[in-house]
């Protein structure tokens, strides 16, 4: 069952008097429990892709079906309940709150979703544990490594349970070695929680970790390389 | 709601440098807004508590026929309604349990003339029997030259502020009678010239009403100079003089005018249909200068026997202790119209005029200095939690992207400013309340006019009441709310692609 159906998606961008086109005619379906790369080289499009089907860009044509709900026509409320109860974001920058500890970051979505404490932190401890952060659950955003808030970023994105992962170029800031260990633990994720991944990036290194591959380029997708 | 106010707590902690700019505004507009309060409502009260003891009490009768509700300090020239009812009065406010005291009045504008030159000035004379007064006001003004008339004694007490006045119109410096000079009360001027200092020991007035023709010109021997506890810029204007003189003074008809019973055939001599009275008076302690001026009869000559019988202008009550104030003005005016006295009551605040509504203007004013103090820290804040908003781009875009609705983030910089409010403008309120419960155990006194004014008396005491404290809360609110709506509508516009964008 498709989690996601693009048809003839394009998207388009004012610069000056002229139109930059981003994506011009993208056609894909992404099924669910799929772990799947978006790859293409520095203006691709592969950010924008990404953004409109995790309903923080919209699209300029075409259709965008995530979670069996076209998005296009939605409001700006139901848009942004769509994000919180079926799309979790890793953002290339680990984006946490500065104020927030460890634990009450990943928490924060839950908390968002009125969610009753008692429920909120037994599933908020269960994914510290899982990212590897037990002990650094009491740490504010900056008391930690690249790496760590990027696993608290994962765990963030898992704790709501979503249908979807988006993730744009979840290891770019990071070293190999923390990069690998990252994708390792997405991968984990995939296969315990069944959640779809989706992410990008334009790293060859990366792609060995994928089981699906769709490449973009100049808006386009091009074709499907084999997946590892 | 608990995770909003975490957040806003923290943020602020985070952001030490620009809370504390506005905690700092908030903090001052809070203090001199619970001061001012507390220095306003202290002066009023202290007002109202001069003019009531030491000045009208609590209530005037007036007569029906006075247009406006303001006796005291109406414009000048402007006559006031004589009452011709007092015994009737008398009886009824004597049946009144709620009334304490109560002091019949005449009051009218004076014209002072000089006897060598034709520049006038003018005084509001105050008629009243002597020793009645000193029971209704008993230590309003203190006596500094001279003596206290003795009862029934024709004389005149001029306030040491009038005087001043006197001098600067005339440049003669009046003394009791058989007084001499007091250097230490002399005004500067005065004392710049005391060699070829002119003083005298009596004034010469003419009462002014609308009739101004029917007046006399009296010359009232001065027995005292007298300075008020408080407020002399504004009491120091009323010279106090017995109630007889004052009549004659204003061309009323006077209790001495009955006590010998002119037969018909004399009355038609001295062509006294409208009787000449001033021809009545001819001791030393007064002259007639103008012989042709006809005064008019105003009170029916065979019922008047004694002082009381003879023309007033007002009636000054004080309650009794506790009384409800609307309540004893509705029951006066019930029995007053039902007596038939022709009078009404109206309240001190009415009758005393600019007086009652002084406490008002300066609020206003104050009112008006907190409210652009507030527009500068609507301004400043609203400009700091812009900026703070604008830098916190990515976070709040993040926010957003996880799925925090608009209400979230709006309802997030409401609670950062709304805790600034509470914490810094609460400490400003209580260090408000805390200066206003001070300042009068520093016992802060004054003899300067204008400060007596400020302070509503002679002593500074502010006070501070409940609707104080609760208007200053709610000018607070209003501020943080106002403050708080820009950079909200900001932080709300702040999307997740912009988020991604900046960085």
């Amino acid at each position: 069952m498709n989690i996601i159906e693009i048809r003839e998606l394009k998207k388009e961008y004012p610069l000056g008097n002229t139109i930059v086109p981003a994506l011009r005619g993208v056609d894909l379906e992404v099924e669910e429990g799929e772990f799947m790369s978006i790859i293409g080289p520095s203006g691709s499009g592969k950010t924008t892709l990404l953004n409109v089907i995790g309903c923080i860009d919209f699209a300029t044509a075409g259709s965008v079906t995530v979670g069996g709900r076209e998005i296009t026509t939605l409001s700006d409320t139901q848009v942004t309940d769509l994000r919180l109860n079926k799309i979790g974001f890793i953002f290339q920058n680990f984006n946490l709150i500065p104020v927030l500890d460890v634990f009450e970051n990943i928490e924060f979505p839950l908390l968002l979703m009125k969610k009753s404490g008692a429920e909120a932190r037994k599933r908020a401890e269960k994914l510290v544990e899982e990212v590897g952060l037990k002990e650094f659950a009491a740490h504010r955003p900056a008391e930690l490594s690249g790496g760590q808030r990027q696993r608290v970023a994962i765990a963030r994105a898992l704790v709501t349970n979503p249908e979807i992962v988006l993730a744009d170029e979840p290891t770019a800031n990071l070293d190999s070695v923390t990069g690998a260990a990252i994708l390792e633990l997405m991968r984990r994720m995939n296969e315990l929680e069944k959640t779809t991944f989706v992410f990008s990036t334009h790293d060859a290194n990366v792609l060995k970790y994928a089981r699906r591959i769709v490449k973009i380029k100049d808006g386009l997708i091009e074709k499907e390389p084999a997946a590892a | 709601m608990k995770l909003l106010l975490t957040i806003a707590w923290r943020n602020i902690l985070r952001h030490k440098g620009k809370s504390l700019v506005i905690g700092v505004i908030l903090f001052t507009g809070a203090f001199l807004m619970t001061v001012g309060n507390g220095v306003i409502s202290g002066m009023a009260a202290g007002i109202e508590k001069n003019i009531i003891n030491g000045f009208m009490g609590d209530i005037a009768l007036i007569s029906d026929a006075q247009k406006s509700d303001n006796i005291l300090l109406n414009m000048m020239g402007s006559s006031i309604e004589p009452i011709t009812t007092y015994r009737k009065i008398k009886e009824i406010l004597l049946a009144q349990p709620y009334v304490r005291r109560f002091l019949p009045v005449g009051k009218n504008l004076a014209m002072l003339l000089d006897e060598s030159t034709v520049t006038p000035g003018y005084a509001y004379l105050l008629g009243a029997d002597f020793s009645e007064y000193r029971k209704m006001f008993p230590d309003n003004f203190t006596v500094i030259e001279g003596s206290y008339p003795a009862p029934g004694e024709r004389a005149l007490l001029v306030p040491a502020f009038a005087r001043d006045e006197f001098y600067d119109f005339y440049n003669i410096w009046f003394l009791p009678e058989g007084g001499g000079v007091v250097k230490e009360n002399l005004k500067k001027e005065a004392l710049a010239d005391i060699n070829s200092l002119v003083v005298s020991t009596s004034v010469v007035m003419m009462g002014m009403t609308s009739g101004i023709n029917t007046t006399s010109d009296i010359r009232f021997p001065v027995r005292g100079i007298v300075r008020y506890g408080a407020l002399n810029q504004i009491f120091g204007h009323f010279c106090l003089v017995d109630i007889e003189s004052y009549r004659e003074c204003l061309g009323y008809f006077t209790a001495a005018d009955m006590s010998v019973q002119v037969p018909k055939e004399e009355k038609k001599l001295l062509g006294m249909e409208g009787p000449d009275l001033d021809s009545l008076f001819g001791g030393d302690a007064m002259i007639v200068r103008d012989y042709k001026a006809a005064p008019k009869l105003r009170a029916a000559p065979a019922a008047a026997k004694t002082a009381e019988d003879g023309v007033y202008n007002a009636v000054f009550i004080k309650l009794v202790d506790g009384v409800s104030y609307k309540e004893a003005l509705a029951k006066l005016n019930r029995a007053m119209a039902g007596g038939g006295t022709e009078v009404r009551a109206v309240p001190w605040n009415k009758a005393s005029g600019p007086m009652g509504g002084m406490a008002l203007i300066i609020k206003s004013a104050l009112f008006i200095f907190v409210t652009l103090l507030f527009c500068v820290a609507v301004i400043i804040i609203v400009n700091t939690l812009t900026m703070s908003a604008i830098e916190r781009s990515s976070e709040i875009g993040m926010m957003r992207a996880v799925g925090a609705r608009k209400t979230f983030i709006a309802g997030m910089f409401l609670g950062e400013t709304a805790i600034l409010s509470a914490v810094f403008g609460g400490l400003g309120i209580a260090a408000g309340i805390l200066a206003v419960k001070i300042i009068p155990l520093l016992e802060i006194t004054t003899k300067n006019d204008m400060l007596q004014l400020l302070y509503g008396g002679n002593f500074f005491n502010p006070l501070l009441s409940f609707s104080g404290i609760a208007l200053t809360a709610f000018q607070l609110l209003v501020v943080t709310v106002i403050a708080a709506l820009y950079p909200m509508r900001v932080a709300v516009g702040i999307t997740p692609l912009d988020a991604i964008s900046r960085e």
